[in-house]
Parts: structure tokens; C-alpha cells; sequence
């Protein structure tokens, strides 16, 4: 039995109509998957020319030096009490890589930036990114040219981390503002405003005891744990060189 | 039908969206928040191109922009009503070309989609990590809305000038 021509006509007039936006969703959608990687390379092509020179790299460097003096003292003390504890050596012979940031959003709907460094400079998710004075954010994606970092205060952002004075740890939880929210895991904290934050020793996602900030004030009735707003030490808003270290 | 020579364009600028939200002109921000570039460029192309253009617009350049974000909150459905509202206001009556309704039709445009992330973000922030009460989006949502209301009459003007000629080709 043949098929009616009509029918087969208005198939062909209905395809021929909404097939082009099919094709162009389809198209968007498969950008949407690869999370943007064609517009974030094709931005760092064009932008390559203005990327910032050398020149804060090295200023970085030097503040980076005070940085490691203070981190110096924190991992010794952590490894002693490790040490004495459970005999567990736990290494942060991380390797950094710089890397320029080519594009920043630190206010907005989200809080992230673009970084000129990927895959292919052995960036992957979830490793730490540093600024002066200490921790930024974690890389979000990556494509083979360019990374993306979720900062410490975008929605969404949390990490593991402690103070160093009593041992508390918590969960550092980003709340769009510009001072991110520390959740205590503990119910008596005796934290104080003044007190050093650093990335939690025991933690598998973060190289342990890198500086994040100062606590600002501390709330110890909130329910269910205390909690405490932290001023974090590394400002994104100037920054046009970061150090990306593994995990 | 769905014409692409007419829409070659709208279409090709469409494109320059997600690099200038990666661009995000310092000078062309207020308190540090950028305009919404996806409503200066989706409408005069709504109101030109009518609603099914506008919904398929929306779809493809949230697509697109959530594709360069953090993910969490989408932009399709706010753009997506847009689209449609935007591109029904434009087959109703006079054509809208007065910069006042222009600026006003791109201020509400920011909130609606400012009030949708921000929504979004409060909900999964809820399902995450419980309640949260805070006040962080109003000034972006306001930082937003006032720059791109500013901005629409010059950019929005222009650009249905451009695309109007070229469609009526």
C-alpha cells in the first residue's frame, strides 16, 4: 500500500519548519554539555594578546614566599601531631602551576573566573587555586586551553577546613557574599574572632592547611551547629595571576 | 517558515553574548555587576522576529550561558518567557521603538531573570545545606536591572534599526 502524497508533503513542509530550530537547540545543547568549552577556548584565542604581562607573576612569587613561611609552620605542627597520633605521614609536596586569569566575575549571579591554563597544562576539577594570601577557589571544569574557578564565596562553593588554635574543624559554605559562612561540625567551637582559618588537614579533596582566612564573628546558639562568618585573606577582584596546585 | 537569511544576523550576534559575559567590561558596570547583555540582545530580536523566534532564541542562548557558568540556576526559563512576552509584544499594535519603553521593557526583562536565578539559587541552597536567609542577590538583581535599563535605549535602539532594515528586506 503507498502512502498518501499529501501526507507525506505536509510531513516534509512540518520537518522543514521546525527542523532548523531543532538543529540550532541541538547545536546549543551540545555546547551547554561540554560546559561552554567552545566559547571559553575561542575567548582565550582572542583575548591571548591582552593577557597580563609577567610582572604581577613575580610580585606574586615573592608574597608567595611570606604565604609558605606561615604554611611552613602550620604542616609542622600538623605533621607532629599526625605523627604523634597515628604515625600517618601525610605529604603536600603539591606541584603549582601559574597560570593568568583571562576573564573574572567576582560579583554577579556567580563568583568564578577564567583561567589561561587546562587539561593540557595539567590543571583537572577540583584542584586548589591560590592568590596573595591564600586560597581563591577550586576549578570548577576545564578544557583543554582554559579552566574555570568556582570562588570560595560563589553559591554552591564548600570546602573542608579547621582552625589551627583549637582544632575545630567545619565546613566553609559559600553564600554569594562576599564573607563565606564556616559551619562547625563541633557544638562547643571555642573559636574567637581573629582566628585563622586553613584548609582542613583532613580533607582528600584539598592539599591540607592552606591559609583561607580570618574569622570575622562567630554565632555560638545557632542551631543545629554554631557557625561563624569568615573574611577570607585573598581578594579575586585584582588578581591577574593565580597558582593552581594539585591535589 | 523559519527564515535564516533574515535571521543571519540576530543569529550571528546572538553568538557574541556568552563572550561578552566572559568579557565583562570593567566600565560598563555598576558596584561591579555587569548589565544582563542576554536581554539587550534578546529584545529587539523578540520584538522584531515574533514569539516562536524568541522562544528558540531564549532556549539556545540560556544554553549557551549556562554552558559558561557555574551551573546551578538556569537562565532558560526566564529567557524563554521573555522571548515569548517580548515577541508577542511585537506583532501587537505600533511597532515599540521609543527608548523610555525600550528601557522599561529591559529593566523589567533583568528583574524577571535576576528574580529566576536568584529563586533557583535560594531553593537548591535550601535542598543543599538547609534554610538560608540572606539578602545577597537584591544587589545584584538591583545593580543589574539599573545598568541594563541605562544601557537598552542606546544598545537595543540601534540594533532594531539594524535588524528591522535588514528583515523588511
Amino acid at each position: 500500500m503507498g502512502s498518501n502524497p499529501l501526507v507525506a508533503i505536509s510531513r516534509f513542509r512540518f520537518w522543514r519548519r521546525i527542523g532548523p530550530s531543532l538543529l540550532l537547540i541541538g547545536a546549543f545543547g551540545l555546547i551547554r554539555l561540554s560546559k561552554g568549552a567552545l566559547f571559553s577556548e575561542i575567548y582565550a584565542l582572542l583575548t591571548r594578546p591582552f593577557w597580563p604581562g609577567t610582572s604581577q607573576k613575580e610580585w606574586i612569587q615573592s608574597g608567595a614566599y611570606f604565604e609558605y613561611q606561615t604554611r611552613i609552620s602550620l604542616l609542622e605542627k600538623d605533621n607532629k601531631r599526625l605523627r604523634e597520633m597515628l604515625s600517618l605521614e601525610r605529604s603536600s609536596n603539591s606541584f603549582s602551576i601559574s597560570a593568568a586569569v583571562i576573564s573574572r566575575q567576582p560579583k554577579g549571579w556567580w563568583q568564578q573566573l577564567e583561567l589561561g591554563k587546562g587539561s593540557l597544562d595539567g590543571i583537572d576539577e577540583g584542584d586548589a587555586v591560590l592568590g596573595p594570601g591564600g586560597l581563591l577557589g577550586t576549578i570548577y571544569s576545564v578544557t583543554p586551553k582554559t579552566s574555570r574557578v568556582r570562588l570560595l564565596t560563589s553559591p554552591g562553593s564548600r570546602i573542608g577546613v579547621w582552625i589551627s588554635r583549637n582544632k575545630r574543624h567545619g565546613i566553609l559554605i559559600g553564600m554569594g557574599t562576599n564573607r563565606p559562612q564556616l559551619r562547625f561540625l563541633d557544638t562547643d567551637t571555642k573559636a574567637l574572632p581573629g582566628d585563622v582559618v586553613s584548609t582542613s588537614p583532613a580533607s582528600t579533596l584539598m592539599p591540607p592547611n592552606l591559609p583561607v582566612g580570618v574569622i570575622q564573628s562567630v554565632d555560638n546558639e545557632a542551631l543545629p551547629a554554631p557557625n561563624a562568618f569568615v573574611q577570607l585573606t585573598a581578594s579575586p577582584e585584582a588578581i591577574d595571576w593565580v597558582q593552581v596546585q594539585e591535589k | 517558515m523559519f527564515k535564516f537569511h533574515k535571521r543571519s544576523l540576530w543569529i550571528a550576534s546572538g553568538c557574541l553574548v556568552p563572550f561578552l559575559n566572559l568579557f565583562a567590561p570593567s566600565f560598563l558596570s555598576l558596584s561591579g555587576v555587569g548589565p544582563s547583555w542576554a536581554v539587550l540582545w534578546l529584545l529587539p530580536g523578540g520584538l522584531i522576529y515574533g514569539s516562536t523566534s524568541g522562544v528558540v532564541a531564549g532556549i539556545c542562548l540560556g544554553l549557551s550561558l549556562d554552558g559558561i557558568s557555574l551551573g546551578g540556576a538556569s537562565h532558560i526559563p526566564a529567557l524563554v518567557g521573555l522571548g515569548y512576552w517580548w515577541g508577542r509584544l511585537g506583532r501587537r499594535g505600533r511597532p515599540i521603538e521609543q527608548s523610555f519603553i525600550l528601557g522599561l521593557l529591559a529593566l523589567i526583562g533583568t528583574f524577571f531573570l535576576g528574580f529566576s536565578l536568584w529563586a533557583q539559587t535560594l531553593f537548591l541552597q535550601y535542598l543543599e545545606i538547609g534554610l538560608v536567609i540572606n539578602y545577597w542577590g537584591l544587589h545584584t538583581l538591583l545593580a543589574q536591572a539599573i545598568i541594563t535599563g541605562l544601557l537598552a535605549p542606546m544598545i537595543c535602539s540601534w540594533l532594531l534599526l539594524l535588524w528591522r532594515r535588514r528583515f523588511s528586506l
